[in-house]
């Protein structure tokens, strides 16, 4: 436990010290929404379908930015190494990697949020609130996945370029799932319209957290 | 007799087709001291990353404590430390911060106060609340050093610990691996030349080719001449 305390401790303390993550995900979220806005016009932009694909366009967007950064740091003077070498298990490793990706994107969230009622024209009510679970769903699969094959994608050439080529198509049931969730929230339908979304999105969670708990030590390297 | 802390037994390695180490052997026991010296590319930090279980071998076994590298369970991983040519220090940390945060990963008592006299040890103590990216080469390396035997490692693997050290920073690094040996660790370190390191009996290989030789002894190695002490004594 001492050592997932420390790195995520270690983590937080580099983003606060130099905000790079999460001022780079708030700034893409906020590009992607503006753009979109200006995009669909007018008479879409209160339109709550619009809206919920806009975010998480701007999450995927911001996500995928977060999850190039989230081994970067430990490619630096080759700290990865350091860190097997340690006593520290590699499935702890990579689950303060997960928390700590997770936070950054969850407060990129909460910004892209505020930006979407802000360009969208909505409202701040209570269906603000029943978006809270999407997203925190959404931001803990992404997360999981993202770190995952960050670790696979930092090691090749041109890794930076990977990512997202492997990401997104594997990230598009849950994708699909969110944006359908998340309108049904944003008009206010249900909780219940959104079970079948919310247990799409609940099964990839548990699939791509267990299957990075358990092949990150197959996958991390020290080169 | 002691089993030996490490064993090498017909170790290659190769990277395509090329051979960087090949028919390695070698054994050493607790509180023994030897440099492994050759040129650039003869394979010593290779050697160095098998040992530490950061690198698989192509062939052949390197024991550590016993244990095969290419599988080390924590608590064999916890009794090695590694000092190599990246220095595995975060530079955006303070040079107190990096050591509080190994120290941590290694579950060590005080972190605070452990990282406090590491950073006297190596004369860091005024610096230890700058950043690591503001350190020079030489300053980076004695954090290095310090963050390698941080937790009195039982093996100690130093790849050119002198190198970017000027005269006093070699002497702190040289007293560290006095300490080491004397406290009964085994320390494997790889240089271009031999050191002198007062007190301490230090064995020495060659590489070449791939191939691990030893000498006699090191004074066999600086009557060959092509072989200048590091720390210029």
């Amino acid at each position: 436990m001492s050592g997932f305390a420390a790195v995520l401790r270690k983590d937080l303390r580099l983003e606060l010290r130099s905000g790079e993550s999460t001022l780079a995900l708030l700034a893409l979220s906020m590009l992607v929404l503006v753009v979109l806005v200006f995009a669909l016009g007018a008479a879409r932009v209160r339109s709550v379908d619009a809206a919920a694909g806009a975010l998480w366009v701007a999450m995927v967007f911001a996500g995928m930015l977060g999850a190039n950064r989230a081994l970067l740091a430990e490619r630096d003077n080759g700290a990865i190494r350091g860190l097997l070498l340690s006593p520290l298990d590699p499935s702890t490793l990579y689950a303060a990697k997960l928390c700590a990706a997770f936070i950054f994107m969850a407060v990129a969230e909460v910004g892209a949020v505020i930006l979407m009622v802000l360009f969208f024209n909505l409202d701040f009510d209570a269906s603000m609130a029943r978006l809270a679970p999407i997203l925190v769903l959404g931001a803990i699969g992404f997360s999981a996945l993202a770190t995952l094959l960050s670790a696979i994608t930092g090691r090749t050439r041109g890794g930076d370029m990977l990512l997202p080529i492997l990401v997104v198509p594997i990230f598009v049931p849950a994708l699909i799932a969110g944006v359908k969730a998340s309108a049904a929230a944003l008009s206010g339908a249900p909780f219940e319209s959104m079970g079948d979304w919310l247990k799409i999105m609940i099964a990839f969670d548990v699939l791509f957290v267990t299957a990075g708990y358990l092949l990150f030590e197959h996958v991390v390297g020290g080169d | 007799m002691s089993a030996p802390v490490v064993e090498i037994r017909n170790l290659e390695k190769t990277y395509g087709l090329a051979f960087v180490l090949r028919e390695v052997q070698l054994r050493l026991l607790a509180g023994a001291g030897a440099f492994i010296i050759g040129g650039n590319g003869a394979g010593k930090s290779t050697l160095l990353r098998i040992l530490a279980g950061l690198e698989a071998p192509s062939g052949g076994h390197a024991l550590v404590f016993g244990q095969d590298t290419r599988r080390l369970a924590a608590r064999y991983r916890r009794r090695i430390g590694l000092m190599a040519h990246q220095s595995f220090l975060y530079p955006n940390l303070t040079a107190r911060e990096n050591l509080e945060f190994y120290a941590e990963l290694y579950s060590l008592a005080d972190p605070r106060e452990c990282a406090h006299q590491w950073l006297g040890r190596v004369g860091l103590a005024e610096v230890a609340d700058t950043r690591v990216r503001a350190f020079s080469r030489g300053m980076e390396q004695r954090l290095s050093a310090a963050r390698a035997m941080l937790a009195e490692p039982a093996l100690l693997l130093l790849d050119e610990p002198f190198a970017s050290l000027d005269h006093d920073g070699a002497e702190i690094v040289a007293a560290l691996i006095r300490g080491a040996v004397e406290r009964g660790a085994c320390v494997l370190a790889t240089t271009h030349g031999i050191p002198e390191i007062d007190g301490v009996e230090l064995a020495v290989f060659e590489i070449s080719r791939g191939r691990l030789m030893q000498h006699a002894h090191k004074e066999e190695g600086r009557r060959g001449g092509r072989i200048r002490s590091l720390l210029g004594r």
